[in-house]
């Protein structure tokens, strides 16, 4: 079982070296939620990255207010990076959009994952631009990536497809890399439990109205069966990503005209939603 | 053999002794969305489990 944890981590500083995703000097702002993904990334980004090119780790929670759920992945976060010695930093929704997640999201349950994550991915922004990060972590798995293709697919959304936020010429954001994207996620909880990591928390309650959740029954039946169909999906998009390159699915970077954020149209996700949610 | 859910509901599994991937297939579970325990030790797909064992069966998607 010791090959186990070798293989991942060889595969997630493979990842890392040959899309040259951490270089010296970089400071990492890793988005812990506390949950096993996020827990896995910075375990293995701690043991992975090499000393003496001076590249500093810092974590992002992002404490979105929802009751009954995130205290208890909060505390796993804070007890995590306390043993590892990382500096941990805490956004509230409250504190950066003026109320909770349940509190936005009443009489709009059916729409809280496409409303949370455009709110988190602006919490994260913000957290890793007040850390001083030149690069943004976030755990997504093999598994998460290859249901976003699909999910993209479903909805017709190439632009979405193509889209890389890992590498910023422009200078707007601050690129935001995945090194478990070649990991599963029955890998990560493998490894988790294989090195006293892993712990059972609790599901989020609004998890139940995500088409994601259907995508990846769909997905992990044809995992199943067919070995290799979220690789494959993976190449698929990789492919496709090329292909696109400056044609006109690759929709250029704005600014968003409210809040100057780079953004694909005229006003952003973030200002979007608050217009739609008259805050 | 008795099987404990990540619901902490109970159920026993009469045709032992069987492979855990058998186990989990015959429980309509895929086997890829879920680790499998006994005694807190982690068990490969291909493990037999005996009509005395006891071991739970871990969800692991979790998430939006």
């Amino acid at each position: 079982m010791t090959h186990f944890t070798a293989d991942v981590e060889l595969r997630v500083a493979d990842t890392i070296k040959t899309r040259q995703m951490i270089v010296p000097q970089d400071r990492v702002a890793v988005a812990l939620s506390g949950g096993k993904d996020s827990t896995a990334l910075l375990l293995l980004l701690h043991r992975l990255l090499p000393e003496g090119e001076d590249v500093r780790l810092i974590a992002i929670t992002i404490d979105e207010g929802i009751a009954g759920y995130r205290e208890e992945t909060i505390q796993s976060a804070e007890q995590l990076t306390g043993r590892l010695g990382i500096e941990h930093h805490c956004i509230s929704f409250t504190g950066l959009f003026g109320d909770s997640l349940d509190a936005f999201l009443t009489g709009r349950e059916t729409q809280a994952c496409s409303i949370c994550g455009i709110m988190r991915k602006k919490a994260l922004a913000v957290g890793a631009r007040r850390a001083g990060a030149t690069k943004l972590a976030t755990g997504h798995n093999l598994d998460d990536e290859a249901q976003s293709v699909l999910m993209n697919v479903f909805r017709s959304d190439l632009p979405r497809l193509v889209r890389n936020s890992s590498v910023d010429s422009s200078g707007k954001f601050i690129p935001r890399i995945k090194p478990l994207s070649r990991i599963s996620e029955k890998e990560i909880a493998t490894y988790l439990m294989l090195n006293d990591a892993w712990s059972e928390l609790p599901e989020c309650p609004y998890t139940r109205y995500a088409m994601r959740r259907e995508v990846r029954s769909l997905l992990s039946g044809f995992e199943y069966k067919h070995p290799g169909t979220m690789l494959h999906l993976m190449e698929s998009k990789e492919k496709i990503e090329r292909y696109g390159k400056g044609s006109v699915i690759s929709e250029p970077l704005r600014s968003c005209r409210e809040c100057g954020d780079p953004c694909s149209g005229d006003l952003c996700q973030v200002c979007l939603l608050r217009q739609s949610l008259d805050r | 053999m008795r099987l404990i859910l990540s619901d902490r509901d109970v159920r026993v599994f009469e045709h032992s002794p069987a492979p855990v991937e058998q186990i989990l297939l015959e429980e309509g579970i895929n086997p890829l969305e879920v680790i499998v325990s006994r005694d807190g030790k982690l068990l490969s797909e291909d493990t037999v489990i005996l009509a005395s064992d006891e071991v739970r069966i871990i969800r692991i998607a979790h998430g939006g």
